[in-house]
């Protein structure tokens, strides 16, 4: 019961702020026609609702499983088992990631379908995949988190000058919308687990980083496609 | 009755789609259980159900994002774009991202992480300002790009540049968390309502192409918390030493006096 509340105060509190400006600047500047800023209002219960149902499912039925994934996992001594749950896990919780569709939905629709839909999400969770994969290579290998992001960014402004125009700022956005809701919480689950069951004495400070590091997978994936178009 | 019939149109297509978004976790689901777990699972039933409220959720979450946030959040792009003051964007841009972060949850819990890492030294409270103004100047920096046609990279490349500088200095556990940090404020509203608009105004401003101009702008806002979270991690740092340094001077005294 707690927890409800929980979600429903926290849900609210991200949406309805927002929604409480758009309001002030429909009656200010906006003006849209009256049906319009209805639907609006109508969407975002719909949007809020739909949110504290996912959030409750996600913390009730589905983090537990993340969690235990991640702490079975390295117990099975297997370098490359866990390198491959990680790989697994990152795909399957980026399709599942709300806001990846949301992007993808609105490239779909603004480049006329030229970038498809279905085409950039399986990118974009390839993407997380091998950065989750990597991260968690890093984790029990113990290199150096600072040189593994300098290189990456490195690697994402150097492709970017080979990228056609369209695809920088949509490779970028797909970045930055996997830290998502659905995202964070497996990725840190799993990063949690397997440091604290390989390397007790540093989890502290390595269990971090791995969602920075995720979002860097989908847009050198991202990238890749542009590439590819071009 | 209209509204609503909007808001529902093409439901069946996305209660599809979520599926085919759940299924592999679900499969993952009963795979783990089978070979990896092997204890049965205590709890199968709360499983279930939870999967069954997430995808309800999804649903939901979706369908009135596609038929009330994107094409509502366009057209209100668009309406301010060609207003004879647009630069108005700018402002409201700074509100939006300022509020955005100043009530996200998320941000809440960064915040308590950056003070128990700091041992106390950086107050949840500078953190949140530090944040929503980081966020609100980014979404405003944004918005003018969209309206006087600044190149994404003028932006992202020195920000970089900046963040790895930084993150040089910062004590080890400030950049772990700064990159993490990024996704705090690209919430629910960022990626789905705050984008619609920019993609709006892009397509309502001459010579603006929504591809290139409308996207960029949850990058940008995913930029300003690693940025924020860095700086005062490096202020930090600065106080840490200064203290270090003041003991080491009593340390001297003392034994000076002892002497």
């Amino acid at each position: 019961m707690e927890n409800l509340k929980n979600t429903i105060k926290e849900v609210c509190a991200s949406i309805l702020p927002v929604a409480a400006v758009i309001t002030i600047l429909q009656f200010s500047l906006i003006h849209l026609p009256l049906d319009v800023f209805l639907k609006f209002l109508l969407s975002v219960v719909m949007v809020a609702f739909g949110l504290m149902l996912f959030f409750i499912g996600v913390e009730m039925g589905l983090l537990p499983i993340g969690e235990q994934i991640g702490a079975t996992l390295p117990r099975t001594g297997k370098v490359w088992l866990v390198v491959l749950g990680g790989l697994i896990l990152g795909y399957v919780v980026t399709v599942a990631e709300p806001d990846v569709r949301v992007l993808a939905t609105q490239v779909d629709q603004v480049s006329g379908g030229a970038i498809g839909k279905q085409l950039l999400i399986q990118m974009v969770a390839l993407g997380v995949a091998v950065y989750v994969g990597m991260a968690v290579l890093r984790i029990i290998l113990g290199w150096s988190y600072y040189l593994i992001m300098i290189v990456s960014y490195a690697l994402v402004f150097l492709l970017s000058l080979f990228v056609p125009d369209q695809f920088v700022p949509v490779s970028f956005d797909a970045g930055s919308v996997t830290t998502g809701p659905m995202t964070v919480p497996f990725i840190l689950a799993l990063g949690v687990g397997v440091a604290a069951v390989l390397r007790a004495r540093r989890s502290a400070s390595d269990s971090f980083g791995l969602v920075g590091l995720a979002s860097i997978g989908p847009i050198l994936a991202v990238m890749l496609l542009g590439v590819i178009y071009r | 009755m209209n509204v609503f019939a909007e808001l529902f149109a093409g439901i069946g297509h996305i209660m599809g789609e979520v599926f085919m978004a759940l299924f592999p976790l679900a499969v993952l689901t009963v795979l783990a259980q089978r070979f990896l777990l092997k204890k049965p699972l205590s709890r199968l039933k709360e499983v279930f159900a939870g999967f069954l409220l997430t995808y309800v959720g999804l649903v939901l979450f979706l369908q009135g994002v596609n038929a009330g946030f994107m094409p509502v959040g366009q057209m209100m792009g668009e309406k301010l774009g060609s207003l004879s003051y647009n630069w108005i964007l700018i402002p409201i841009g700074f509100v939006l991202g300022f509020v955005i972060t100043f009530a996200e949850p998320a941000v809440r819990v960064l915040n308590h992480q950056v003070e128990r890492v700091s041992g106390g030294a950086i107050p949840q409270m500078l953190m949140l300002y530090t944040l929503s103004i980081g966020v609100g100047v980014s979404v405003a920096l944004a918005m003018g790009r969209v309206l006087y046609g600044w190149p994404l990279f003028a932006f992202l490349l020195p920000g970089f540049i900046l963040i790895f500088i930084m993150a040089r200095w910062a004590k080890k556990a400030f950049v772990g968390i700064a990159f993490d940090s990024g996704g705090v404020a690209t919430g629910p509203m960022t990626a789905t309502f705050v984008l619609a608009m920019t993609i709006g105004l892009a397509s309502a401003i001459e010579g603006r192409d929504p591809l290139t101009e409308g996207f960029g702008m949850v990058a940008f806002v995913a930029t300003a918390p690693i940025l924020s979270v860095l700086v005062v991690g490096l202020l930090y740092r600065r106080k840490e030493q200064e203290h270090e340094r003041k003991l080491a001077r009593e340390a001297v005294a003392d034994r000076d006096s002892g002497q």
